[in-house]
């Protein structure tokens, strides 16, 4: 699944380690969702729409 | 470099794991030593023998708790994909070494090596679980 997480986090000027610590979990978790490698549980995509303030579907898409 | 992440549920993990290892060579050691000095009879013989498997079985436990405890998904994720190849690993070495055993003449390994060969297996796989996310 794509994201704009890495946008979203430059804008805000956060590395992945910033990120990780504000959703609780691991730097690897959050480079792992990052890169499309990894699609996180609905609450975790909830938790990530809240810090980013953005509705899930305009950080995630289901394309390939 | 493949870093495995310290967080708090492993940090409880491995504080849970380290006294259970020390309490299992105590056992071991408690079994060794009763067999070879003053060999038990009836019923304790059983007691006895089992002794060691029991804090094993505690490890297998305290991973169950990791599993529960782990507030981080993908970590969680990880470590059951790892006990996946760790159960399917020692299964598969185990029955090989079953029919070399039968048909090879291959030397018998105790059943408990099964618990050993799950231990190296889901250690080995773990860095190539996590690469596959990098």
């Amino acid at each position: 699944m794509k994201n704009r997480l890495r946008i979203l986090r430059a804008e805000r000027n956060w590395s992945q380690a910033d990120l990780a610590e504000r959703l609780e979990v691991s730097r690897q978790s959050v480079n792992a969702i990052e890169t499309g490698k990894y699609d996180p549980s609905l609450p975790l995509a909830f938790k990530l729409a809240r810090l980013f303030n953005s509705p899930i579907e305009t950080i995630f898409t289901d394309e390939e | 470099m493949i870093c495995i992440p310290t967080t708090k549920a492993r940090r409880r993990y491995t504080r849970r794991l380290a006294p259970t290892m020390a309490i299992y060579l105590v056992f071991l050691f408690i079994a060794q030593w009763t067999f070879h000095h003053h060999p038990p009879t009836g019923f304790v013989v059983y007691l006895l023998a089992v002794l060691p498997a029991l804090p094993l079985i505690g490890s297998l436990a305290i991973v169950g708790l990791y599993i529960t405890e782990e507030s981080d998904e993908f970590e969680r994720s990880v470590l059951v994909q790892s006990m996946l190849w760790g159960f399917g690993g020692a299964l598969a070495v185990s029955t090989i070494w079953g029919f070399l055993e039968d048909f090879a003449k291959a030397s018998h390994l105790p059943t408990f090596y099964v618990y050993v060969f799950f231990w190296i297996l889901m250690a080995i796989s773990q860095p190539f679980i996590r690469m596959r996310y990098r």
